[in-house]
């Protein structure tokens, strides 16, 4: 026998525990201030969070409420013009106005000749008179009767009398004469700043006090709903074959690099794409959710692909294999299996495209549907427009109003996104399972 | 299987374990054939003293055989040791067993020295022990030699050898009937040889055992009550 | 004293590679991942109601060969199998023959315990449905409770067969994959190192399992444990850098080893 392998080198223990403890503190205080890097960090992203909102809000919460001033009103078919509210013929060639007008004498009668008057019916809404002859044809009892009703004050009073509070009235779009009026008005307690219904249930408009985001609301639905419909199936399917079933060769590469570059592309192109493809070839008319839908499919669909890819090679591959083992068809395997274990992270993408989606406005410019649209649309091939190009179209008008409406309009955004985003996590949760 | 190695384990203690356990066989076997010697010296020389000492050296041999079962016991519990390994420490303790009987003869050879001398010197026999002897002495350290160097084929000659030890112990049987019938005052003296020649037999065939040991660890195959081959 | 890497691993393999009672038959079998050949000139029996152990350092190629026995292989792209792999006298290699079918009858338990994230007894009636084997619920039923008695698992499980199998302990999945697996009643039973993460107790009631299930099936195993080959094999197979070395009955392995490669690896100084 020779001698067994010489033992291992076991040199004589040194005692590190000084040099350790020295390079202790060092390595604690270098720990101490990468924390405080990441909390310096998350504190002004909160901090930008916070500004964003508080600015927001601040400047947005007043387009909630608006200016109304009390009316007597006498719906007095003579003073109309007409003898019957059943013809409808006559309703609309009625003259509305009328029947605020001379309330409005009533209210103040100190106001005499023509320019005076002008002015005192400029303290109210032109559009008000359209509201009168809804609330006659909703209520034909009325006729004959007299009731003080609160109709919507312009949008330039509007403007001054929320001014009024913060001390630095806003006086450049009205006279000497209205602003007496009003204090005559609000010493009365005529005049009072209410809940703006209008805001949430109507289309857009010239005049601010009657502009709504509804009609904005349903276009952003209408086109979310086709875009989902669109891409999240077409995306899964996608993603499915290429990672599951498409061999490995240079064609699927060049596809895979594709797909990625296609998700940096920027978004107005795809608007162009859209313009030059669903308008000028297919003949889709513009201006609908419909088409906004297609647009925002092609723009969303390489997000929708690349996360679910993510999500399917996420799903382990022990579970593939008990499925196989088992003797699962591959269709199977990713019927069974992989599919629902991928479809919590599958939706997560198509949470981020959908909020992309909703915030997009550059290619919806292209294809037109960043046309003035007063009607709320009834479906999906109404002309509509959405939440983003409302905010961009206001953002865009001179009148002052439309500034507290632009935040006002953001807010709803924001509550939108939200509301998605927490359905679908919702949902995901529900979804999710362990393995 | 030309050469065994229990070295080159990747736990080198394991190493280390083993090397203690051959050489902790080895010191006793040492231990006994020193004991044996001695015994027989005793016998032969009259060395009543000397036989004392082997009797009293008995229980470090008995100690060494706890010690080594101890050992081996260890072995197999932390190791789980496989093949040759497993094999090596199985043939070690079934040869401590050997040993330690070994040691048990060469005590009670060193005994019937003591009665030997008490009943004064006479060279009646001690021919045929000292020649017995010889040859179990021989055949004791060609099976630890065969042990230590893990050599089947030495073994296999020393187990040859055995045979001849059990035709010279019929020999002096026969020699020591003829004494006993010649002298019959000498009976009670000659039974004593005669137990003696009958140990050293008996060591024999344990030194036969720790061959087949041997044959064991290297070809794996255990030739116990099998005779031939 | 030469080192053991410095000789040449022989070509042929030695031990009693061939049986009279083979249920599965491999001969010369190459398999190749593109380039790279993995295992060379195979060739192995594997008896009927036979346990088959499988052993040899990381990187041997045993489960490369145990994954081409329910061609699991087919799943890596670039592998690529030659020579004879046959069942019952039919080349599983062979064009015609289905490899779904091929799996039903030759059931896979794996390294890492897998059930679905399923309920317990979705997991076990998954196979009989996929391959359409049950003819009622009721049918059903009877199959889940005998393959979950056949694990010995069903005790342990019967009050809570729809909650979740992934909620079970480690050693109670993996038998919840071999109740799985046995749901198809399938001939051979392919399991890949199915105790390596599994506790010493959990291990030895899969070990107890394999020994039951033996008489009934037929198994191949692929252990990194030396003792765990040792307990529940009838024959040991050592793989050495993807040849088959030495093929005996377990006793003989573990006491006698022909190769000394195979010793080296036994005895703990391969090197």
């Amino acid at each position: 026998m020779t001698e067994s392998n010489p033992s291992p080198h076991r040199s004589a223990p040194v005692d590190h525990s000084a040099t350790i403890k020295a390079s202790l503190k060092r390595r604690y205080r270098a720990e101490r201030r990468f924390r405080w890097y990441g909390r310096a960090a998350i504190a002004f992203g909160l901090a930008a969070v916070l500004v964003l909102f508080v600015d927001i809000i601040s400047k947005g919460h007043g387009a909630f409420k608006t200016t109304h001033i009390a009316v007597p009103i006498h719906y007095d078919l003579d003073s109309l013009g007409i003898d019957s509210i059943n013809d409808n013929q006559q309703l609309a060639l009625a003259n509305w106005d009328a029947l605020f007008k001379s309330g409005m004498r009533q209210l103040l009668p100190e106001a005499s000749g023509r320019s005076q008057r002008r002015e005192l019916y400029r303290l109210i809404s032109n559009g008000a008179g359209y509201d009168l002859k809804d609330r006659l044809q909703a209520n034909p009892q009325l006729v004959g009767q007299r009731e003080r009703i609160w109709l919507l004050a312009d949008d330039d009073i509007d403007t001054y009398f929320k001014s009024l509070r913060d001390g630095e009235p806003y006086t450049a779009r009205v006279s000497d004469q209205q602003i007496a009026w009003i204090d005559q008005l609000y010493a009365s307690g005529d005049i009072a700043t209410r809940w703006n219904r209008n805001f949430f249930t109507r289309g857009d408009s010239r005049e601010p006090e009657q502009a709504g985001i509804w009609g904005a609301v349903m276009g952003s639905l209408f086109t979310l709903v086709i875009t989902f419909a669109l891409s999240f199936p077409i995306g899964v399917a996608a993603a499915i074959y290429l990672e599951e079933f498409a061999p490995r060769n240079r064609f699927t590469d060049f596809i895979e690099i594709n797909i990625n570059n296609l998700a940096a592309v920027p978004s107005i192109i795809f608007g162009l794409l859209g313009l030059a493809i669903f308008i000028n070839f297919f003949q889709v008319p513009r201006s609908i959710p419909l088409l906004g839908g297609l647009v925002l499919t092609l723009m969303t669909l390489p997000t929708i692909i690349i996360t679910s890819r993510a999500a399917i090679k996420a799903v382990p591959p022990s579970i593939r294999e008990a499925a196989l083992g088992m003797g699962a068809s591959k269709h199977q395997m990713v019927l069974h299996h992989v599919l629902p274990l991928a479809m919590p992270g599958m939706l997560t993408g198509a949470i981020i495209g959908m909020a992309q989606a909703l915030g997009e406005t550059a290619p919806l410019l292209m294809i037109g549907m960043v046309a003035f649209i007063v009607d709320i649309p009834g479906g999906f091939s109404d002309p509509a427009t959405v939440l983003p190009v409302q905010i961009f179209l206001w953002a865009d008008s001179p009148e002052r109003a439309f500034v507290e409406k632009t935040s006002a309009a953001i807010m709803v955004l924001l509550a939108f996104l939200i509301a998605m985003n927490t359905t679908a996590v919702w949902i995901r949760k529900r979804l999710e399972r362990r393995w | 299987m030309d050469k065994l190695k229990f070295e080159n384990h990747i736990a080198s203690v394991f190493d280390e374990e083993l090397e203690e356990i051959r050489n902790d066989l080895m010191a006793m076997g040492g231990q006994v054939e020193q004991q044996l010697t001695d015994a027989v010296q005793a016998i032969c020389e009259a060395d009543s003293q000397l036989a004392e000492q082997v009797i009293q050296r008995d229980h470090r041999v008995d100690e060494m055989e706890l010690e080594i079962d101890e050992a081996c016991v260890l072995v197999i519990a932390r190791r789980q040791p496989a093949a040759s390994d497993l094999r090596l420490v199985v043939a070690v303790t079934r040869a401590v067993a050997d040993l330690e009987r070994i040691g048990d003869e060469a005590k009670k050879i060193a005994k019937h020295a003591l009665e030997l001398t008490e009943s004064g010197p006479s060279p009646m026999g001690y021919s045929e022990v000292r020649h017995l002897a010889q040859s179990v002495s021989q055949i004791l350290r060609n099976a630890l030699d065969s042990f230590a160097r893990f050599d089947a084929d030495t073994a296999l000659a020393t187990m040859q050898e055995d045979k001849k030890i059990d035709m010279e112990y019929k020999t002096a049987l026969r020699e020591l009937v003829t004494y006993m019938m010649e002298d019959p005052r000498s009976i009670s003296r000659v039974i004593n040889i005669l137990w003696v020649v009958r140990s050293l037999e008996r060591i024999g065939d344990h030194a036969k055992n720790l061959c087949e040991q041997v044959v064991f660890v290297v070809k794996g195959k255990d030739i116990r009550h099998r005779n031939g081959q | 004293m030469a080192n053991d890497n410095e000789r040449p691993i022989p070509g042929a393999s030695v031990g009693e590679q061939f049986q009279d009672n083979a249920r599965m038959s491999m001969r010369n079998v190459n398999i190749f991942y593109g380039e790279k050949q993995a295992i060379f000139d195979v060739s192995l029996d594997i008896g009927q109601n036979q346990v088959m152990a499988m052993i040899g350092p990381s990187g041997c190629g045993k489960s490369t060969f145990l994954r081409s026995l329910n061609r699991m292989n087919d799943t890596i792209e670039g592998c690529r199998v030659e020579g004879q792999i046959a069942m019952d006298g039919q080349n599983l290699y062979d064009e015609k023959l289905d490899v779904v079918e091929l799996r039903a009858r030759v059931g896979m338990v794996f390294q890492k315990p897998n059930p679905f994230p399923k309920s317990i007894y979705d997991n076990v009636a998954y196979g009989p449905k996929i391959h359409g084997l049950a003819e009622s619920r009721v049918d059903l039923d009877e199959m889940v409770e005998s393959s979950l008695r056949k694990a010995s698992l069903w005790n342990e499980v019967k009050d809570r067969l729809h909650q979740p199998g992934t909620g079970l302990s480690g050693g109670q999945q993996q038998r919840l994959c071999i109740a799985r697996a046995i749901a198809v009643n399938p001939e051979v039973i392919l399991m890949d190192e199915p105790c390596s993460a599994l506790d010493p107790i959990a291990t030895a009631k899969i070990e107890e399992l394999i020994e039951e299930l033996s008489e009934n099936f037929t198994i191949a195993i692929v252990t990194h444990s030396m003792q765990q080959a040792a307990r529940v094999s009838h024959r040991t197979a050592y793989f050495h850098l993807g040849r088959l070395i030495e093929v005996n009955p377990t006793e003989q392995v573990f006491t006698m080893p022909e190769h000394e490669l195979t010793e080296g690896y036994i005895t703990g100084r391969f090197g």
